[in-house]
């Protein structure tokens, strides 16, 4: 039976849980409550338990996905030890990563059905909550078409109305925005928000803390299975922000800025600005002299590698992906291509390893047309890492996968090859996972392994990584632009897909932004921010410290032109 | 973004707009017919036939069909080469050097590899004219238990999902380079892991949907409801009818003619 409207919605009550045949547990003893119609922000690097954490909340595990559950998690009045899935269906709804794989069915309209459908509510009622939900995510002149023809940004608004048509006083939403594009990330917040105002009780974990922070009634901080610090945001942060960012937790760039100069004595330990707004007040009697790091500034590259003309290339004659072109990339470089999911960024990857031929236009890479290049020769020269690095991944042990890379290459003497791989895996901080299997490594360690098999042996004159954060914390994307980094200094070009612009912002040295198959903008990311209309088109938004420092120099400050990241901006303060 | 080889494609063709039981049944009708079938030139008619449907009536497009043809002929080709090979000859009809070919393999060979080609093309054609909810709900109107009408349309739904996942994988090794010394064990260890990476990735996933639908009540209750209704169709009705007397007449015809 459903709890009274004043008692906690949710309640964990001493909780230990353990995964199934695991000795050691990924909760331990947790204890909250999170009242009706509030927002909870749930942070912690990545493997803290947040995901356990909202599975436990649905009943998922122990349920479906077994394990040992100790305590007590009640959820809308029901003991989640007690109650099956389906019956928690009623009071929880819970929005995966990527929504696509949750669809059942093919048309808008009808995935959102779905859900009621399964709770034998009457016709009448489908169709009227099938309205609403469509209402509330605005996608009523959508809803007849077929999922797989959405948007990346639709199709997290149907995961959002499949959920919404259930009716649950609980949402729980895990990474809703991991892949979207700035703007449609912004929309989704504002999203969010509208639905705590209607009383919603939401539960977020999210790394864009940006929107939210402000706004949100609570926060849990996760490390290493047990809760660190809840309450009020601003209190967690007071109290336990600077273990957050050691600990790899991505927070907004006012906010750190704010706790690293609370640490040096510069801000008073009670001003913390969470948002832009009060970091703009915070920081209004600060001075700045010129950061004594490398600047960034345009650099003399080494000679063009990639040269594309009126590049063009379609699917098919009615689906084109790039139209018409024209871009050079230098050795040495670090470029990004940016732009809102469908702009032509995968394809244009695609393009630069080989796997797709120009349709139109020319493409040269390396001083060799793209036609006349055969895939196998064309990936001693230039390099992709997947998304998903497991998709590239051929053996059965990491020692194996970076083995392969050099007999790929022709190095075939077993003393070289194991000198080499032992060389790479200290590089990359593998050298205790020689033995074990690639898709049995931390999502940090999958990409860095991605990287390195194809480079090591080396050889190879361009990077292109699609997506470099995704799914990454704090910490493992420093590790990996430190890696990125060291390769740029050999030499190598680097190319960035990427929707990440704190990332675009602090190591790009050229942005190159695409929105349906053409390139709207291509120089400094620093520029790049000043302009709205390539912005407005492109689906960006520039980031928070980005905003920060526009504010700044509005009031009339004066702020060297070179800073670029948080760390910067601390070593300007005077 | 690619285009979807095996998946629902919205038109307003007289085959799309037939109800999806319909075309269940004309599936059927197909297939049994190519089991009557005596001799291989039925066969070619009736394929010839589902092919003038599927470009003409269903108005897929060539392309499509170029691009899903290895699936389509590749199985059926290596039924019909094992029968050729396996089936006794006696009448001779050429010979090239040594080799002589004889009339029942040749033939053999011939049924197999039009039965299997006929059965994927007109599976092929149900999948791009119909959405599968449409099935779902119709095998439920038939009385199936809804659990196993989802079964069905689930594994429909997924075709394309894998085939995006095949592709990502074809790609991603494609650039690896080859490390093995023979082409044969090169290619061989691919598709090894092609396999391994689509497998483990595909179960990783539906593991992930069965959850995902069950959080969303998917199961609650012996009985759900259908927030639309199937009806039957005329041009349901007028394909079951003009395939059943088109396939009749061909048993016929080979019966009295061939």
């Amino acid at each position: 039976m459903a709890s009274s409207s004043s008692a906690p919605l949710v309640t964990f009550d001493q909780v230990t849980f353990y995964h199934f045949e695991r000795t050691r547990p990924a909760l331990s003893e947790i204890s909250f409550a999170l009242p009706r119609g509030s927002l909870t922000l749930l942070v912690g690097p990545s493997g803290c338990g947040k995901s356990t954490l909202c599975m436990l909340m649905t009943g998922i595990v122990p349920h479906l996905l077994g394990g040992v559950l100790k305590g007590r998690v009640l959820v809308d009045g029901k003991d989640v030890s007690q109650t099956s899935v389906k019956d928690l269906a009623l009071s929880v709804g819970l929005l995966f990563q990527d929504p696509e794989w949750m669809f059942a069915t093919l048309r808008v309209e009808d995935e959102i059905a779905f859900g009621p459908e399964n709770l034998k509510l009457p016709k009448e009622e489908i169709y009227q909550r099938v309205e609403d939900a469509l209402e509330t995510v605005h996608l009523t002149p959508f809803r007849h078409q077929l999922v797989w023809a959405l948007s990346g940004g639709q199709i997290q608004k149907l995961g959002f109305a499949s959920v919404l048509a259930m009716q649950p006083p609980l949402m729980i939403l895990d990474e809703p925005t991991a892949n979207l594009d700035p703007a449609t990330t912004h929309a989704v917040h504002e999203l969010i928000l509208h639905l705590r105002q209607q009383g919603k009780t939401i539960v977020l974990v999210s790394k864009d803390l940006d929107e939210f922070i402000a706004d949100a009634d609570n926060m849990i901080y996760l490390a290493e299975g047990k809760i660190i610090a809840q309450g009020e945001p601003r209190q967690v942060i007071r109290q336990s922000g600077l273990h957050m960012l050691q600990a790899g937790v991505w927070l907004p760039e006012p906010t750190e800025i704010g706790l690293c100069l609370q640490e040096k004595g510069r801000l008073p330990a009670e001003t913390l600005p969470l948002t832009v707004a009060e970091a703009k007040e915070a920081f209004s009697r600060l001075s700045f002299v010129s950061p004594k790091s490398e600047m960034v500034q345009p650099k003399d590259f080494g000679e063009a590698l990639i040269e594309a003309e009126n590049l063009q290339y379609a699917y098919t004659p009615k689906i084109p992906a790039l139209r018409g072109i024209s871009f050079t990339i230098r050795r040495g470089e670090i470029v990004a291509i940016i732009g809102q999911n469908g702009a032509g960024k995968s394809t244009l990857a695609k393009l630069l390893v080989g796997l797709l031929k120009p349709t139109g236009g020319s493409l040269h890479l390396f001083g060799k047309d793209a036609t006349r290049w055969k895939v196998a020769e064309l990936a001693n020269q230039i390099a992709l890492v997947f998304q998903n690095p497991e998709h590239q991944f051929l053996c059965d042990t990491v020692f194996e996968e970076l083995s392969y890379s050099l007999l790929a290459k022709g190095i075939t003497d077993p003393a070289e090859i194991q000198v080499r791989v032992v060389e790479t895996l200290r590089q990359l901080d593998l050298q205790d996972n020689a033995q074990t299997h690639p898709f049995a490594l931390s999502e940090g360690a999958k990409r860095r392994l991605g990287v390195a098999t194809m480079l090591v042996g080396g050889g190879t004159q361009a990077l292109i990584v699609d997506e470099p954060t995704y799914g990454q914390d704090r910490r493992m994307t420093e590790r990996l632009m430190k890696y990125i980094r060291q390769l740029r200094q050999e030499g190598i070009t680097v190319i960035m897909i990427t929707h990440d612009m704190r990332l675009v912002e602090a190591h790009i040295d050229r942005a190159i932004v695409m929105a349906e198959g053409r390139i709207l903008y291509d120089g400094a990311p620093q520029t790049l921010f000043t302009l709205e209309e390539v912005i407005r088109q492109a689906n960006l938004r520039p980031t928070a410290l980005n905003r920060l420092l526009t504010e700044l120099r509005r009031q009339g400050m004066i702020i060297p032109p070179n800073i670029n990241t948080v760390a910067k901006f601390i070593e300007a303060v005077q | 973004m690619s285009e979807q080889l095996l998946a629902y494609v919205e038109k307003t063709s007289p085959i799309h707009r037939a109800d999806a039981l319909s075309k269940l049944l004309w599936v059927v009708i197909v297939v049994v017919a190519t089991f009557q079938f005596q001799t291989t030139l039925p066969r070619v008619v009736l394929f010839f036939v589902l092919l003038f449907t599927a470009l003409v009536i269903a108005r897929v497009p060539l392309g499509t069909l170029w691009r899903v043809s290895p699936l389509i002929f590749g199985v059926a080709f290596l039924l019909g080469a094992f029968h050729y090979v396996v089936t006794k000859g006696i009448t001779p009809l050429y010979q090239f050097g040594s080799h002589v070919v004889y009339r029942e393999p040749l033939e053999a060979g011939g049924a197999y590899f039009f039965r299997l080609a006929i059965m994927v093309l007109a599976s092929f054609l149900l999948i791009w004219t119909t959405d599968t909810y449409q099935l779902m709900v119709g095998l439920a109107y038939l009385g199936l238990p809804y659990r196993y009408a989802f079964a069905i349309f689930m594994a429909l739904r997924y075709i394309p999902l894998i085939q995006r996942e095949v592709e990502a994988v074809r790609a991603a090794h494609a650039i690896r380079g080859k490390a093995a010394q023979s082409p044969l064990k090169h290619r061989f260890r691919l598709w090894q892991r092609y396999l391994f990476t689509v497998i483990v990735n595909g179960l990783r996933k539906a593991e992930n949907t069965a959850v995902a639908i069950e959080a969303r009540g998917f199961g609650a209750y012996p009985e759900r409801t259908y927030w639309k209704e199937f009806r039957w169709t005329r041009s349901g009705f007028l394909i079951i009818v003009s395939f059943t007397v088109f396939c009749v007449a061909l048993i016929v015809w080979e019966r009295v003619y061939l």
